[in-house]
């Protein structure tokens, strides 16, 4: 947290995963050339570049693949949070490794005639009528396009000056992206570019894992709401017992048609919150109170959990729930208070 | 030839939107900044480094925010100016 812009909001765990990506990077490429050479499953007319293009491709491919399970993953257990932390900073380093893929194709292949590589990349091949021979090259570029314009996008300045509703719009392109990706990864298997039927069978593996994960995740939502449903018919929400909720830590509770209540257990008491963070309407409820204060897992944004306001100089607000205990139990009234109202927490008896 | 001549004639567009786009950038990056956004004042060259491409990509909204100032509408979640 910090009261103006800086590139990045450096702390030692986003060093770490920032470390951790890049030695993941330099060892997924490492191993594909190394095993690529070994194997012999780069024919005797690979060129070294043309290795090179092959493993940066596929590290890409791959690192979207990590991007898009990591969203699911973390809804369907917290374990997976710690990756969810920083993934602005994996699809950054997503983007500059299929953007070399991209230049170093597009000079290898498309450099060294008279068109401008550009314009021979678009008109060298227009048979997009032939899949066995389709132009998957244009699909790539279409992709990387939008890949650009969400890694540009993704400081917070840009989250607060689109406003969350645009920016988030821009951010779910990522599916059609990754559509015309596994597009252009499979034409261009079918016009020779390293198609064998293990490879396909990856590629395919890897996209029904993704749809596999996102349904899972969307079910396992959809049962918890339904279950919510049932109890908000006697009104208050019934949040389970107190002593259930580990200390300084929270259960969310869903309302039907309107966004979860993360129920907090501190100091003897507890309070609801809103489960979404100003923010980047990050989940709450599944940070930890450090310091007195709610923090999000996401970046970090803290809030009085009494008040639903972010201690000062900063003047973020989420709304708060009433609160009260019965029997031991946490019942919370699924009406919520204005931003930043404060609510009298419940003394756990 | 057409082919040739119809996408010669797009990159040449995008170019010439790009390069508007830094021209735009310049200028948006030293004063206009500041104007959108109280939180970007006194921020460091790193920062509007770091947003520069996205400056030159989506110039065309970001000149509306300066012509036009005030927040952004549709639904943001934030309701002040506080920034981090």
């Amino acid at each position: 947290m910090a009261a103006t812009y800086t590139p990045v909001h450096w702390n030692r765990h986003k060093k770490i995963y920032d470390l951790g990506i890049g030695a993941g990077i330099a060892l997924y490429i490492g191993v594909f050339i190394a095993v690529a050479s070994a194997t012999g499953s780069a024919s005797a007319n690979t060129s070294p570049e043309i290795l090179i293009i092959s493993a940066l491709g596929a590290c890409a491919f791959f690192m979207l693949h990590v991007i898009l399970a990591i969203g699911p993953l973390a809804r369907l257990s917290p374990a997976f949070l710690p990756l969810l932390y920083n993934r602005r900073h994996l699809g950054v380093s997503f983007f500059l490794i299929a953007f070399s893929h991209a230049a170093y194709a597009t000079i290898w292949y498309h450099a060294y005639g008279v068109l401008n590589p550009l314009v021979s990349l678009f008109v060298s091949n227009p048979r997009y009528d032939a899949i066995g021979s389709f132009p998957f090259e244009s699909l790539g570029a279409f992709a990387l396009l939008i890949f650009f314009v969400m890694a540009a996008t993704s400081h917070d300045f840009w989250l607060n000056n689109l406003s969350a509703v645009v920016w988030k719009s821009v951010h779910m392109l990522i599916y059609p992206a990754y559509a015309l990706v596994v597009l252009h990864v499979l034409l261009g298997a079918a016009s020779g570019h390293g198609g064998s039927a293990l490879y396909v069978w990856t590629v395919a593996a890897g996209f029904a894992a993704i749809v596999t994960l996102h349904v899972t995740a969307g079910v396992v939502q959809y049962l918890r709401d339904k279950s919510h449903e049932r109890m908000i018919a006697v009104g208050w929400i019934d949040a389970g017992p107190a002593r259930e909720i580990p200390e300084n830590c929270a259960r969310v509770v869903s309302v039907p048609g309107g966004e979860g209540i993360a129920v907090f257990r501190y100091d003897g008491k507890v309070s609801a919150v809103s489960n979404r963070c100003a923010h980047q309407m990050g989940p709450l409820g599944e940070g930890r109170i450090v310091d007195g204060c709610i923090t999000c897992p996401w970046h970090g944004w803290q809030y009085d959990p009494a008040t639903g306001r972010s201690p000062p100089p900063f003047v973020e607000k989420v709304a708060t729930y009433d609160v009260r205990m019965a029997s031991g139990r946490v019942f919370v009234n699924p009406k919520p208070n204005a931003l930043g109202t404060p609510a009298e927490p419940a003394k756990i008896g | 030839m057409g082919e040739i001549h119809t996408v010669t004639l797009v990159l040449e567009a995008a170019a010439l939107y790009g390069a508007t786009g830094v021209l735009f950038a310049l200028a948006f990056l030293t004063v206009g900044i500041g104007r959108i956004d109280p939180g970007a004042r006194g921020s460091g060259l790193g920062f509007r480094l770091t947003i520069l491409p996205g400056v030159v990509a989506l110039w065309p909204l970001m000149l509306v925010r300066w012509i036009v100032g005030g927040a952004p509408h549709g639904g943001d979640a934030r309701d002040d100016k506080g920034v981090r």
